[in-house]
């Protein structure tokens, strides 16, 4: 019996700690959290660990309000916000819809394109199946990477800080120290870090031009030159920001900022998103012997939409008696 | 004159591959490597672990599976490694016409890519093989189910070039099987899934079969997804940057052409993926045993594909820093479903100058990938001639992937490889 009390007054001591813990180390984030990043053995903020952005960039850089579908057609009527979805998502419901967004683009938010881009970046958003490297698989780029709906994950060393994306298993490396630059141009740019107090600045150049920024058809040429800013917000998120320069796009250097934020979960891990191939047929399916989708027209690939209705649903049992 | 298009559009498809896929450095180009022992102790990370860090590759060419005529020798003597080296580099240097198929025959065209991009030119190591143990330095037998498998494999590409040069000539790609008319199997779906990873199919070519039916028919290295695990760095070599903290350590594989990839290895306890969860490149658990980062890998896809083990490859790959110029990589290879005992692939790593940072952190062989669509291409205008009458059987030709020509060596005779003979 005594035991019993003993063992009881203990467990109950140790919920009541554990209680008096969370309580506290959720005083300590929301106070000092800021002055109290983690940090690595050199004394660095400690950027490694698994992280995701959680917003709508990746549809649209730009303040959006939500869409019905990810490809619009017109509708009965005639105005741009009346459009319906179009074939290619219309089968999806409401997962293919757009999400809407305050946006990313800092200051007025408005992107600064030259007439001839703006004409382009038009075309582009008109065109985005077509278009989008991201639906072919290719390597995303910078920053793009950094907001597509995936975690990525951070292995920062002393001299190099190795950023490695889930999607199509891709990566950068943030190089501290002096190396050579890369003999040709390239999809993922080539980034040079420094570390200004807490923040970690890193210069991307050496892009090719072949990336988007998002779906939304925003687009830079190979004159793209990034200078990225990590600052710790909390143990668990980072500030990050991106001035972006392109004489050739914009007419004057434009900037993004959203928070990065901990893949909290105790067991979190990449996983492959190896959409190499996922894409064959998005590509190549036109050049089967026997093609899987049905209906390709010459190079149009032309989508048939199934929805059957499920057998029992209540309306249509109605309807059809 | 007719005729001969559909065969030269996929000689003009197999060129393109070669274009696109290829944008690397060659094997030891910007490798400032010391490469002697001992020069210096191996460091450790400020945080005090081994320290893998750094741009690696294998400096030396050295056979998987031990030649016959060295069999129970580890170790190549001195005098036989300058020799052999000798022999090699006259045999690829020499490109004589008795070396070479036919001109413009099919092997040629189809072989040429192989020729020049599987060519190896790094000096031999001193191991007679990369496989240690079995102490043959042989990949173990097959067990029986294995063999009916592979048997089953062979069988299905045999049938799919039985009507074409490469049997009617008596070529190394169709041992085992005879020439005869086109087989009715080249309608079928093959007998398992089927991917092979880069060249050493039949006749050291690039498909998996002598068909392009759609991007299945061919190998992974032309669908631009020839990175597996594990990887010795193939024919063309590779290269390997690690970069560690104290949670995860980072290993970008630049490997395949312009194929790479970026591995994490989580140091943790935390259990694998749950079993029903399966990747390409399944899923790696890593721990510090001492001076070495031992990683056991499961959970590989039914698509992944090493030396014939698919899902049930396990590895227990052992990374250990022997001093600062030099790793050592050892894997344990496991399959009971596919061998009879497992075995041991040991491989050492060479440092590379950071600086001059020569490691190409670019995989876009997709991104330009012309020659797979121009050989599916190729396969549907050589279909359409036969259907007009303008051009000859597809079953009898096989000009994507019968070639022929692996590491710039001849089949046979005084140019082929030293190593095979």
């Amino acid at each position: 019996m005594r035991h019993w009390l003993r063992g009881s007054n203990i467990r109950l001591a140790v919920a009541a700690a554990a209680v008096s813990a969370v309580v506290s180390v959720s005083v300590t984030r929301t106070s000092s959290q800021a002055s109290r990043p983690p940090r690595t053995s050199d004394g660095k903020p400690n950027f490694s660990g698994i992280w995701q952005a959680l917003n709508e960039a990746n549809w649209d850089l730009q303040a959006h309000e939500a869409r019905p579908g990810a490809v619009m057609q017109q509708g009965v009527y005639p105005y741009e916000f009346a459009r319906v979805p179009a074939a290619p998502v219309l089968a999806l419901g409401a997962a293919a819809g757009v999400p809407g967004s305050i946006g990313v683009v800092q200051g007025d938010g408005q992107i600064p394109y030259t007439p001839e881009a703006a004409a382009i970046k038009k075309e582009n958003a008109a065109n985005w199946i077509d278009r989008d490297p991201e639906l072919k698989c290719y390597l995303p780029g910078i920053p793009r990477a950094m907001y597509m709906p995936y975690p990525f994950q951070i292995v920062q060393s002393t001299n190099k800080i190795q950023m490695a994306y889930e999607f199509t298993s891709t990566a950068r490396t943030v190089h501290l120290d002096t190396v050579e630059r890369p003999p040709d141009d390239t999809y993922m740019g080539h980034s040079v870090g420094r570390w200004e107090g807490d923040t970690l600045v890193v210069d991307v150049t050496g892009f090719n031009g072949k990336n988007w920024f998002d779906r939304a058809g925003n687009f830079h040429s190979e004159a793209l030159h990034l200078t990225e800013r990590f600052t710790p917000i909390t143990p668990d998120a980072i500030r990050y920001e991106v001035t972006i320069e392109d004489p050739k796009v914009f007419t004057r250097p434009w900037r993004i900022a959203m928070p990065l934020y901990r893949r909290l979960e105790p067991n979190a891990q990449l996983l492959e998103y190896r959409c190499i191939e996922f894409v064959e047929e998005f590509l190549y399916g036109n050049l089967r012997k026997q093609p899987l989708v049905k209906r390709w027209e010459g190079e149009t690939m032309i989508v048939d939409i199934t929805r059957k209705v499920p057998p029992g649903d209540k309306l249509h049992e109605w309807y059809r008696r | 004159m007719s005729r001969r298009f559909p065969a030269l559009a996929i000689g003009v498809a197999v060129v393109i591959v070669a274009v696109v896929v290829l944008l690397r450095l060659a094997p030891g180009q910007g490798s400032n490597a010391t490469t002697e022992a001992g020069a210096g102790p191996p460091p450790s990370t400020p945080w005090g672990e081994p320290d893998l860090q750094g741009i690696w590759t294998s400096d030396a060419e050295t056979p998987l599976q031990r030649p016959a005529k060295y069999a129970n020798r580890e170790f190549f003597t001195d005098e036989e490694r300058a020799e052999l080296d000798k022999l090699r580099a006259t045999a690829i240097g020499r490109e004589a016409d008795e070396s070479r198929r036919q001109r413009g025959s099919e092997q040629d065209v189809g072989g040429a890519y192989n020729a020049a991009i599987f060519t190896t030119h790094k000096p031999l190591g001193r191991r007679t093989s990369l496989i240690v143990d079995p102490p043959d330095g042989r990949i173990p037998p097959l067990t029986p189910e294995a063999q009916k498998k592979r048997a089953a494999i062979r069988d299905f590409q045999l049938a799919l070039v039985q009507a074409t040069d490469l049997c009617k000539n008596k070529l190394p790609g169709c041992e085992g099987g005879k020439y005869g008319p086109p087989s009715p199997r080249r309608a079928e779906t093959p007998p398992y899934y089927l991917t092979v990873g880069a060249a050493g199919g039949l006749g050291a070519g690039g498909g998996v079969i002598n068909r392009a039916n759609g991007p299945e028919d061919r190998g992974l290295g032309e669908r631009c997804m020839a990175a597996a695990l594990p990887d010795f760095g193939g024919n063309t070599g590779f290269f390997l940057q690690i970069v560690q903290s104290p949670a995860s350590v980072s290993i970008f594989y630049d490997t395949g052409q312009g194929q790479g990839w970026e591995r994490i290895v989580p140091v943790t306890s935390n259990p694998h993926l749950p079993s029903d969860v399966r990747q390409w490149w399944g899923d790696s658990r890593g721990r510090w045993e001492g001076k070495t980062l031992v990683v056991d890998v499961t959970n590989f896809s039914p698509k992944s594909y090493f030396q014939g083990s698919q899902e049930n490859l396990h590895l227990v790959e052992r990374w250990t820093r022997l001093d600062a110029n030099r790793i050592e990589y050892a894997v344990t290879i496991e399959d009971p479903t596919t061998w009879t005992r497992s075995w041991t692939v040991k491989q050492e790593y060479n440092k590379q100058n950071d600086q001059a940072n020569r490691i190409y952190k670019e995989p876009r062989c997709h991104e330009g990938n012309y020659g797979l669509p121009a050989l599916l291409v190729g396969a549907r205008i050589e279909e359409q001639a036969f259907a007009e009458k303008r051009g000859p059987d597809p079953a009898t030709l096989c000009t994507a992937g019968c070639g022929g020509f692996a590491l710039g060596f001849a089949d046979s005779g005084e140019d082929s490889n030293p190593l095979a003979r």
